[in-house]
């Protein structure tokens, strides 16, 4: 539908409109801190955690969209990516007390040299003594997660080869493959002693992890790079990579560069997004690193809109919602109870179905497939009204949190491939209408002027080419 | 500028390119023509370092480049347009446009992101040559069309955007293949003289490959006449149409006799 694309975005073309946006964006920023602060001193320590949940699963998200959005390559393999980000940061930040647990442990197979890594003794060595006391915690994580992304981009430079040489599916299995040979090596007796082998350990500080602040404030710092990175030239030829690989290797751009690069900036922020994640669980395991988390950020990302900041960002808010505030789908109820909830729910993707139709000009309005929802909706509803003797018992939804999100995710794909907000993106030009959506009226009129064979015979004819788009014709 | 020597080239059994030679001299326009198939698209591929020739040499401005890659080849001067339109559709005109001059940014990806002051130059130096570019389709490419994506181009603004986005990887050479295809006359009338205005204004070096006539005949300096991968004449457009081995490969060899005698016919 839209005419005119995301604002061509460059923000360094007119000074004055660059200092309002910085302006504007400082003042959100500042609003956005107001009600981080509100938030938390709800005191709820379980929207807390959803909140710093969403801010790391979004460091995640956004970074992996830059492969799958940007590049145009599914990428499978987030999950080995995080997980080297966040071993590193687990063991580097180990305090005292953690390290003797481990250490004593018979089923241990972490050795005092290896557990003596950590970024505290690297400073003592260093003679940094005042950075390695209690208080100066923050500034030893900070260097962990930095290590532990560097550490996941080496990674990302050795996936992003093979990406060379393969396309499309092919290479989204490689990376898979990547992801899944990555966590399968951490339990291996090479890195067991690095890794506690499928033990893993406990003992990694929260303090981080399930901090707002911390969270909030790596979340905008990935933002600002990866959108800044989008908006620029090399962005652009990303994009242009993914639109069309042959034109644009052959418009100069150097496509095998740009790829790896894409793949070493998202591992590195999939790394620092490891290093949040592990802070967040308290410990290192490798079930933290399963497949299921880059099926969750491939939720997120197709739900908000493939290449979207804006739209990921909101995918991954709604999959954190159902994940953090899910639980009520998975207790037990009594059967009679499931039923309303499956002819309430029935029914309304029949009357949803009624709207899209109607909304859409479709006839019929009643699609017969919204009258066998219906229907099933009155049968459930009917035999739970009817008689719940015959139906008693109970039953317990297990399962129902990704049953939910399966299902959300295909209703999406059904009815909105594009994703809940497409390739648009924030940007207060659009907010503020600055972004023209069309051409103006004069530009319409000079447009038909010059498309029109009896108003300007020198301009285009009626074509010979019978398939030829006209301009505003659409696709 | 661009001598092209004993090129060959073979796609399984098929000889695509068998033992072409040619030269382009700077500022001139010089057209490639032959019936469909005949290899004039490989021609360009092989130059373009899209395909490796099994024999033969290319060599621009005087050096060897045979073996480079496609990229390369754009930023030592060869840029070309595609047949079949390879535009990237979801991006803007102006985008489309400017990736055409990604390739001579100095900037690191680092300092992009920071927007250091050499990269915002630069950023709105590309944006002016941009612009430059499309000025010369006149306004047809020119304010909203700017900001709105391919897609809803017309097929003959798509053309203009093609040639316009060669134009701006700063290439001295244009390689356009069949530019005007899908354009009605008075378009391809008006890209006769764009094309014209590009190598008089623009500096442009051109080699075309067409099939409308009256484009190649208005604007070429050479024509070069391609059958089944074979070079069978060159010269200016009115010697090369009268050529019996070109009318031959155009209209088949008994139409060539049957012509030839009528003119013979004529001429008694
Ligand atoms: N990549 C390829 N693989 C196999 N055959 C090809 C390939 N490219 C071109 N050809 C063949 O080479 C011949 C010349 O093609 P082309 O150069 O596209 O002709 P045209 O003169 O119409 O542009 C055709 O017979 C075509 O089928
Ligand atoms: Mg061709």
């Amino acid at each position: 539908m839209a005419r005119v694309a995301t604002p061509t975005a460059f923000d360094a073309i007119d000074p004055a409109r660059r200092l309002r946006n910085l302006a504007l964006t400082l003042v959100a920023i500042g609003v956005g801190v107001l009600v981080l602060w509100g938030l938390e001193s709800l005191g709820s320590a379980k929207l807390t955690q959803a909140l710093a949940l969403f801010a790391v699963w979004g460091v995640a998200t956004v970074s992996l969209n830059l492969i799958n959005g940007t590049l145009g390559i599914l990428s499978l393999g987030h999950h080995g990516f995080m997980l080297i980000g966040g071993y590193t940061t687990g063991l580097l930040i180990l305090d005292e007390a953690a390290r003797q647990r481990i250490l004593t442990s018979a089923r241990s197979t972490m050795t005092e040299q290896t557990l003596g890594i950590s970024v505290g003794n690297m400073l003592q060595s260093l003679g940094l003594d005042a950075l390695a006391t209690p208080e100066t915690l923050w500034f030893r994580y900070l260097l962990a997660i930095f290590f532990g992304g560097l550490l996941a981009a080496v990674a990302g430079l050795v996936v992003g080869i093979p990406s060379l040489r393969l396309r499309g599916d092919y290479l989204a299995i490689v990376t898979f493959g990547f992801g899944e040979i990555i966590r399968l090596s951490a339990s291996t007796r090479l890195f067991s002693a690095y890794t506690n082998g499928a033990l893993g350990f406990p003992g990694v500080t929260s303090e981080f992890g399930k901090s707002v602040w911390w969270t909030f404030g790596v979340l905008a710092f990935t933002v600002f790079v990866i959108s800044k990175l989008k908006y620029s030239s090399y962005g652009r030829a990303m994009q242009a990579i993914r639109e069309d690989e042959i034109a644009a290797q052959a418009m100069g751009v150097n496509v095998a560069y740009h790829k790896v690069l894409g793949f070493v900036i998202s591992a590195f922020f999939a790394g620092v997004a490891g290093g949040l994640w592990v802070s967040w669980l308290g410990g290192v395991r490798l079930d933290f690193f399963l497949f299921q988390l880059t099926f969750f950020f491939l939720v997120a990302i197709s739900a908000g809109g493939t290449g979207s900041i804006t739209g990921v960002l909101l995918g991954t808010a709604l999959v954190v919602f159902v994940r953090q505030y899910g639980d009520p789908l998975e207790e037990t109820y009594s059967i009679q109870t499931w039923l309303y909830l499956a002819a309430g729910v029935l029914g309304l993707a029949a009357a949803g179905a009624f709207a899209f139709r109607s909304l859409r000009r479709l006839r019929p309005r009643l699609h017969w497939g919204a009258l066998v929802l219906a229907g099933a909706a009155a049968l459930a509803a009917l035999v739970a009204l009817i008689d719940p003797s015959a139906i008693e018992g109970t039953f317990r939804g297990f399962g129902m949190r990704a049953i939910f999100l399966s299902v959300l995710l295909i209703v999406i794909m059904v009815f909105r491939p594009e994703g809940m907000i497409g390739r648009a993106e924030f940007s207060w030009a659009a907010l503020l209408r600055e972004q023209r959506s069309g051409p103006t009226d004069e530009e319409r009129a000079q447009d038909a002027w010059l498309s029109n064979p009896q108003l300007n015979p020198g301009g285009e004819g009626p074509r010979d080419d019978a398939d030829a788009t006209r301009d505003e014709g659409g696709r | 500028m661009l001598e092209v020597e004993h090129l060959r080239k073979s796609f399984g059994g098929l000889t695509a390119t068998n033992d072409v030679s040619f030269h382009v001299n700077e500022g001139e326009i010089v057209s490639i023509i032959g019936p469909n198939g005949a290899g004039k698209s490989t021609i360009f591929n092989l130059v373009t370092g899209v395909y490796r020739p099994d024999g033969g040499d290319v060599r621009f401005q005087g050096a060897s480049i045979v073996g480079k890659s496609t990229n390369q080849i754009v930023g030592l001067g060869i840029a070309r347009t595609f047949q079949n339109l390879r535009l990237f559709t979801q991006m803007t005109v102006l985008e489309n446009v400017l990736v055409g001059q990604h390739h001579r940014l100095r900037s690191t990806w680092l300092s992009s992101v920071l927007r250091t002051p050499g990269y915002r130059r630069q950023e709105r130096a590309m944006r002016e040559a941009a612009t430059e570019k499309l000025a010369f389709f006149g306004p047809r490419l020119q304010s909203f069309r700017l900001n709105q994506p391919v897609y809803v181009l017309s097929y003959a603004n798509r053309r203009r955007t093609e040639v316009a986005r060669a134009m701006a990887t700063g290439a001295k050479l244009l390689l356009l293949d069949e530019p005007s295809a899908g354009m009605n006359p008075k378009e391809t009338a008006e890209i006769t003289q764009i094309i014209r205005r590009m190598r008089d204004e623009g500096g442009y070096t051109i080699l075309l490959v067409e099939h409308k006539m009256n484009l190649v005949g208005e604007i070429s300096d050479r024509v070069i006449v391609l059958d089944y991968g074979e070079k069978i004449a060159e010269g200016s457009y009115h010697d090369v149409v009268h050529d019996p081995l070109v009318i031959e490969a155009y209209l088949g060899k008994k139409a060539a006799v049957d012509r030839a005698e009528d003119e013979e016919g004529s001429g008694a």
